[in-house]
């Protein structure tokens, strides 16, 4: 139809006109179909003076439209036609208006709806909700109230009703679908937490497994483990699922369970991956496999014992020259037969590297992978700094380089904290003349960890005082015998370790004095208690002496 | 930190007795220096200057406690002079920082 001017419109189109335009925004008040459905449908049925009017929805997924509001005096909501049968079918088929204008005459009216219900249909009118990607559904018209039958004029006016309608219902289904997206993001996201979740935590101190896991998208397929063995070892776990996506995640889920649960026993790594294969194979169905390491490592030996499950080979590094842990059998989940054999290694200072292969498919180029000698690069070059931010430097380099897959890292290496060699180690006798030497070789060690002077005077202090006292009261008094001062770092802390020989001391028998009390003497131990972080007395191992241990986390940063 | 030999040496201003402290005041130090301070309140009102100490331990403070206690009971005035940024230091982490008179240098000390 054209358009009408309104001028020269007539009383009726007029009429149409004004009726179009009220309905128009009526169904843009809201985007809830609920709200402004009913009533537009029943003003549908005033307007045109019909008996009864529905209003029917394509479900694309199964080709039918179904009745979702209904206005008459039969109710057929729920009722459904398959595309392209009776009326409505044909309607949103052809996409165009059906005019019936005798249904007793008509081939096309499906007469078992008025078999069904009594009513009797006389005649039809039928207008697709088109938009511009193809009817989503139909509204049609039942019966002029006179008792007179509909003529081309009704189609063409509810042709035009049917635009806005459909329209309003087209935006509402778009708004529905960006709800439901965000619905979807929202359990993505609420996913991506739990997995993250269930990853270790890290631990403080001078523990020496750490790992990271730097997932590609919201859902990773890596994982890593790491929990103590009943007889004091650490047993630790890395893997990666292959695919991607919520079912590779659900695999992980499963299999980093069984990891544990079969890992918890601490059978021999290779037997540890044989078990927790035979059970995978068992219930995985669809091709998916895993690739795993299993270790465990003995911090009082230092022996590693290690199996990989086509994991990409693990990297030994002495700061120099890297030595290559290939794998021991087939990914998990392929070979309920496999077998894994395992291999045993004394770690000492070394750092054993276990990395999923997105560590390697990082890329450097638009199709360049950092490969296993561009990761040895990375290691190589922050070998100097201590685990944990040499860990924070090879994550930042793999994050400015493209991560196109899952990325996981595992790194075993005791802390130097922990290892012999200190930062300062000096004996020296239980002699008060001694203590300027002292001082004096404590502040360039701890000038040369970059420690602020003012940081730096009261560490000295500290160290001072605890040496007085050990002269004064674990001694009783200036003597031949030794103190053994070493300065170490775990970490962010530095650690200090005051050893005498003297006779146990009782740490019950050490009391803080409250500083607030004016008194000349007992100042030596409340100032160690304020300038260090903490501090306690320990027997000697040998059981000759006690160890004063003292310790103060340093601003990072500031070192290295 | 430059290496300042230990000194300890009183002066007599008329009736005030000024000990000059410098150097390093641990343990092997200030048995002396606490000496020193017990024997000028013995004359008077006694001032402790201590702008050269370049290091003081508890030690060091409990010489400079008991003349301060010692003084108190003996009615005479106490003071410290021109502290140093390290005893400053190690008198704040005591709390003494607000118990001891402090003057920047002697003629303020004498007067106060």
């Amino acid at each position: 139809m054209n358009a009408v001017p309104l001028a020269a419109a007539g009383n009726g189109e007029r009429r149409a006109l004004r009726f179009l335009a009220d309905l128009s925004q009526s169904l843009a008040l809201s985007l809830d179909l609920r709200e402004t459905f009913p009533l537009a449908v029943s003003r549908i049925v005033d307007f045109m003076q019909a008996e009864a009017a529905s209003l029917f929805l394509l479900d694309p997924a199964r080709g039918v439209l179904e009745c979702r509001l209904c206005q008459g005096p039969v109710d057929i909501t729920g009722l459904t036609v398959a595309v392209g049968q009776g009326v409505v079918g044909r309607c949103v088929a052809e996409n165009a208006t059906q005019l019936v204008r005798d249904a007793s005459a008509d081939a096309r009216v499906n007469a078992r709806v008025d078999a069904e219900t009594g009513f009797l249909t006389r005649s039809i009118v039928c207008a697709p909700l088109a938009t511009a990607q193809g009817p989503i559904g139909a509204l049609e018209i039942i019966n002029r109230r006179d008792g007179s039958l509909f003529d081309a004029d009704d189609a063409e006016v509810l042709r035009l009703i049917a635009a806005p309608a459909a329209l309003a219902i087209g935006n509402a289904q778009l708004a529905q679908g960006l709800v439901e997206q965000q619905r979807i993001q929202r359990e993505l996201e609420l996913a991506r937490r739990m997995q993250k979740s269930m990853l270790p935590k890290r631990r403080r101190g001078d523990f020496p497994i750490r790992g990271v896991n730097l997932p590609a998208h919201e859902i990773s397929g890596d994982f890593f483990d790491f929990f103590d063995l009943p007889d004091g070892r650490l047993a630790f776990v890395i893997g990666d699922v292959s695919g991607k996506g919520l079912d590779a995640a659900f695999l992980m889920v499963r299999v980093e369970s069984l990891l544990r649960w079969v890992g918890t026993r601490a059978p021999a790594p290779g037997a540890w991956l044989g078990e927790v294969n035979a059970q995978m194979c068992r219930f995985v169905r669809d091709g998916r496999f895993v690739c795993a390491a299993v270790g465990q490592y003995d911090r009082g030996s230092g022996t590693v014992r290690l199996a990989s499950a086509g994991f990409p080979p693990a990297l030994l590094h002495d700061g120099v020259h890297f030595e290559e842990l290939a794998a021991d059998g087939p990914p998990l989940g392929i070979l309920a037969e496999a077998d894994y054999g395992e291999r045993e290694f004394t770690l000492g200072k070394q750092a054993l590297y276990l990395f999923s292969d997105g560590a390697t498919d990082v890329r450097t180029g638009a199709t360049d992978r950092l490969g296993e000698n561009g990761l040895r690069g990375l290691i190589a070059r922050h070998a100097g700094l201590a685990p944990e931010p040499r860990l924070r430097a090879l994550l930042g380099d793999l994050k400015r380089l493209k991560l196109v897959d899952d990325t996981t890292l595992l790194l075993l290496q005791e802390p130097r904290g922990a290892q012999a060699h200190g930062l300062l180690e000096l004996e020296f006798p239980a002699q008060a003349a001694q203590m300027r030497g002292v001082r004096a070789a404590l502040r360039h060690a701890l000038d040369a960890q970059g420690i602020a002077p003012e940081l730096r005077d009261q560490l000295v202090l500290a160290v001072d005082e605890a040496c007085t006292n050990i002269i004064r009261h674990a001694y009783g008094g200036e003597c031949t015998r030794k103190i053994a001062l070493r300065l170490g770092r775990e970490h962010e802390r530095l650690v200090f370790e005051l050893r005498d020989q003297a006779p146990a001391v009782d740490p019950a028998c050490l009391k803080l004095r409250d500083l607030s009390e004016c008194k000349p003497g007992g100042l030596g131990l409340p100032f160690i208690d304020a300038l260090m972080d903490d501090w306690k007395i320990l027997p000697a191992p040998d059981g000759h002496g006690n160890i004063l241990r003292m310790r103060k986390r340093i601003p990072m940063g500031e070192h290295e | 930190m430059n290496a300042v030999e230990n000194t300890c040496v009183t002066e007599d201003l008329g009736g005030y007795a000024l000990v000059r402290v410098g150097g390093e005041v641990d343990l092997s130090w200030s048995q002396k220096v606490r000496d020193a301070i017990l024997a000028a309140l013995r004359g008077g009102d006694v001032g402790v200057e201590l702008s050269r100490v370049a290091y003081i331990d508890s030690s060091g403070i409990a010489a400079l406690v008991e003349g301060f206690q010692t003084a108190r009971g003996k009615g005479r005035r106490f003071a410290l002079i021109a502290a140093s940024k390290p005893v400053l230091a190690v008198l704040q982490l005591a709390r003494l920082d607000k118990v001891f008179v402090l003057f920047a240098d002697v003629e303020a000390a004498r007067a106060g």
